[in-house]
C-alpha cells in the first residue's frame, strides 16, 4: 500500500510559550493497535486532540487515508471515521445513558452505515450491550460510576462504527477485574464483526495508557512520548528494555518498568 | 356507523390507557378543553383580548426555551424576533395589501432571516458573551427603526393593519388553536432525535462534536426554527393590536420572556406556556384589584417581583416541573412515570419506592 492508513507528520503544537508536542511523526498502518505512553505532561492527550481536531495544530499536517485532515472540523473527522474518547470523560450528564449514546448514532456516519436500522435507540442499545451497560439504559449519565463512565465513553466511540479508535485512558480509574473486561472487549472489538445491529469495521486503535502489564498484552507497537517527542517506537518487550524509555519513566538507576 | 362507534371506542381507550393515568396528561388536556371552552363561557371583549395576548406571548415564551432552554444558546434578544416579523408583517400588509394569512407567514421567515443573520455571528460565542450580543441586536434594530422614520413610522410605529378576522371570538380561536398546535409541534421537535442532539449540544458541545454531530448546523437550526416561531408570534401581534411599534423590539419584552420562562419551568416547552397562562392573566387581575388602593401604585410590580424570586428560591427549576415532581414519582426500574400514590409502577409492575 503505498499510502498509509494515518499519517502525522511533524506536528507540533505549541501553548503560548510551551511546546506540547515537538515535530511528532509516526504512520500506522490499518489494523494495527498502537500504545501511546509516556510520563504525565508529555504530550499524549495533546497529540490525540491534534488527531481527533479538538486543537488545531500549530504546524505539521495529518494525513488519513490519503486525505490531509489537519485543522478540520472535529464532526467531519469523526464522520471520516476516527472516533475518541476523552480522557476526563464528558457524558450528557442530565440525559439517559441510551440518549448519551444516540448522539453519536445519529451523526451522519453512523446513520450512513446503519441504514437498515430504523430505530436509532435499538443501535445504541447494542452500544451499551457491547459496552456492559445495557442494563442501566434509563439511568440519567449523573448517576454511573467512574468505571462506567468510561464504559460509556467507550460505548460512545464506538457508536459511530469508526475505522480508527483513540482510547484516552480507558482503563485509568478501573479496579483490577475491570480493567481486565475492558481490555478483553477491546480486543474483541478490535477482531471486527457484529455486536447486535452494531457494525465493527475492527478498528485500528491508539492506546493512550499508564497501566502498562494491561496494555503490552493487546498492542502490537508502542510509542513513548516524553516532552513532546517521540523517545521510542517499537515492539512492547523491546520498548520496555530501552534505556532512554527507562531512564524518562524511572530516572537513573531504574531497572524495572511495568 | 358501527365504524364510526369503534373508532369512538379506540379513542376512549387510548383516552383512559395513555391519558387519564397520569396527572401532567390529565392537566393539559384539562388545559386545551379550558382555552377552547373559555368564549362559550363569557364573551367579555375584556377578558377574550388579554387571553389573546396571553397565547402569542405564550408562542414568544415556548419559541425561547426551544433555543435557549434546549440548546443553551441564552438569547437575550428575543424580542429582535418578534420585532422583526411584526414589522415586516405590518409592511407587507400596509404597503402590499396581503392579507394576515399571508403576511403572518413571511413576517415569520423575515424573523428567520434575521435568525440566520445575528445565529451566524453569534456562534463563536458562548455564555454570557452569547447573551449580551443577542441583547444588543434588538438595541441597534430599534435605532434603525428610528433612523428611517419613512419606512418604519418611526416612533409611531405601523399603524392601521388588517384586523387578524373580524370579530373577538375568532380572534381568540385563530390565536389560542395556533398557540396549541405551535406548542405541539415544538413539543415534537424537542421530543424528537432533533431534540436529543439539541439537549446533548447543551450539556456539552465539545463531546457533541467528538459524537460526530454538526454542532453549527443544529445551533443555526435552533436559531431559525424558534426565530419563526417567535416570528408567527410577531406577526399574531401586529395583526391583532393592528400596530406594530418600537415596543415589540423593547428589552424589557426580551426580558419578560425570560422570566416568563424561568417562571414556568426551562427545558420544556410547556413550562413556559404554563409560566405564561399563569403571569399574564394573574398580573391583570392583580391591576384591577390594586385599582381598589391607589396609595399603593407601585404594588403590582413588586408582588411580581417577589414572587417570581420566590419561585427561583424555592423551586429552581420552575413552577410547572416541581408541581409535576409533587404528583408524579418515577418508577426506579424502567422510568415510567407514574401517579404518587400508585403503590406499583404501572407498566412493569415493579413496588415503587
Amino acid at each position: 500500500m503505498a499510502q498509509s492508513f494515518l499519517e502525522v507528520k511533524n506536528l507540533r503544537k505549541e501553548f503560548g510559550g510551551l511546546t506540547a508536542t515537538n515535530d511528532v511523526t509516526f504512520s500506522m498502518g490499518r489494523r494495527e493497535i498502537i500504545g501511546l505512553i509516556g510520563p504525565n505532561g508529555a504530550g499524549k492527550t495533546t497529540l490525540l486532540r491534534l488527531i481527533s481536531g479538538i486543537l488545531k495544530p500549530t504546524s505539521g499536517s495529518i494525513k488519513f487515508k490519503g486525505k490531509n485532515i489537519t485543522g478540520a472540523k472535529t464532526w467531519n473527522i469523526v464522520n471520516m471515521g476516527i472516533a475518541s474518547t476523552f480522557q476526563n470523560m464528558r457524558p450528557f450528564r442530565r440525559l439517559p445513558i441510551v440518549a448519551n449514546v444516540m448522539v453519536p448514532c445519529l451523526s451522519p456516519r453512523a446513520m450512513k452505515r446503519g441504514e437498515w436500522v430504523k430505530k436509532v435507540e435499538a443501535k445504541a442499545m447494542d452500544a451499551l450491550e457491547f459496552a456492559g451497560i445495557s442494563d442501566m439504559a434509563l439511568e440519567k449519565a449523573s448517576t454511573l460510576s467512574q468505571g462506567d463512565l468510561k464504559r460509556l465513553e467507550v460505548a460512545r466511540a464506538v457508536a459511530t462504527d469508526p475505522e480508527l479508535l483513540i482510547l484516552d485512558e480507558p482503563f485509568g480509574g478501573l479496579s483490577p477485574a475491570e480493567t481486565e473486561l475492558m481490555a478483553k472487549s477491546v480486543a474483541r472489538l478490535h477482531k471486527g464483526g457484529r455486536f447486535g445491529r452494531l457494525h465493527s469495521e475492527g478498528p485500528a486503535m491508539i492506546i493512550i495508557e499508564h497501566k502498562l502489564q494491561q496494555l503490552m498484552k493487546i498492542v502490537d507497537r508502542i510509542i513513548v512520548l516524553n516532552f513532546g517527542t517521540i523517545l521510542a517506537d517499537g515492539p512492547p518487550d523491546v520498548v520496555v528494555k530501552d534505556p532512554k524509555v527507562i531512564e524518562a519513566y524511572l530516572g537513573d538507576g531504574g531497572t524495572t518498568c511495568s | 356507523m358501527r365504524m364510526v362507534v369503534a373508532y369512538i371506542r379506540r379513542v376512549f381507550k387510548i383516552l383512559r390507557a395513555e391519558v387519564l393515568v397520569l396527572p401532567s396528561r390529565v392537566a393539559v388536556l384539562v388545559f386545551i378543553a379550558a382555552v377552547l371552552a373559555l368564549p362559550l363561557v363569557t364573551q367579555d371583549y375584556y377578558i377574550l383580548r388579554i387571553m389573546i395576548l396571553t397565547s402569542i406571548f405564550a408562542i414568544l415564551a415556548a419559541s425561547w426555551d426551544l433555543l435557549s432552554g434546549f440548546t443553551g444558546q441564552m438569547n437575550f434578544g428575543h424580542a429582535l424576533f418578534f420585532g422583526v416579523a411584526a414589522y415586516v408583517t405590518a409592511l407587507l400588509n400596509l404597503r402590499l395589501g396581503l392579507p394576515p394569512y399571508f403576511s403572518i407567514p413571511l413576517g415569520a421567515m423575515g424573523a428567520v432571516l434575521a435568525g440566520l443573520i445575528i445565529g451566524i455571528p453569534c456562534l463563536r460565542l458562548k455564555g454570557s458573551y452569547l447573551a449580551l450580543t443577542t441583547l444588543a441586536f434588538p438595541i441597534i434594530l430599534m435605532g434603525l427603526v428610528f433612523a428611517f422614520p419613512g419606512i418604519t413610522g418611526g416612533e409611531l410605529g405601523l399603524s392601521g393593519l388588517k384586523k387578524l378576522t373580524g370579530s373577538r371570538v375568532a380572534d381568540y380561536y385563530v390565536t389560542n388553536v395556533l398557540m396549541l398546535v405551535l406548542g405541539g409541534i415544538m413539543w415534537k421537535i424537542t421530543d424528537s432525535n432533533t431534540g436529543i442532539i439539541l439537549h446533548a449540544i447543551r450539556e456539552d458541545e465539545v463531546a457533541a462534536r467528538a459524537a460526530g454531530i454538526n454542532t453549527t448546523r443544529y445551533k443555526l437550526l435552533a436559531f431559525c426554527l424558534s426565530g419563526f416561531f417567535a416570528g408567527i408570534a410577531g406577526g399574531l401581534y401586529a395583526h391583532f393590536m393592528r400596530l406594530a411599534g418600537p415596543s415589540t423590539l423593547e428589552v424589557g419584552l426580551s426580558f419578560q420572556v425570560i422570566i416568563w420562562s424561568v417562571f414556568g419551568g426551562m427545558v420544556s416547552i410547556y413550562g413556559p406556556i404554563a409560566g405564561v397562562f399563569i403571569l399574564n392573566p394573574f398580573m391583570e387581575v392583580l391591576r384591577i384589584f390594586l385599582d381598589n388602593f391607589p396609595s399603593l401604585p407601585e404594588m403590582r410590580m413588586f408582588i411580581f417581583a417577589a414572587l417570581v424570586l420566590l419561585t427561583l428560591r424555592f423551586m429552581p427549576e420552575g413552577l410547572i416541573p416541581w408541581l409535576r415532581d409533587k404528583v408524579e414519582s418515577e418508577c426506579p426500574r424502567c422510568k415510567v412515570r407514574n401517579v404518587f400514590f400508585r403503590r406499583s409502577c404501572r407498566i412493569c409492575n415493579a413496588e415503587m419506592t
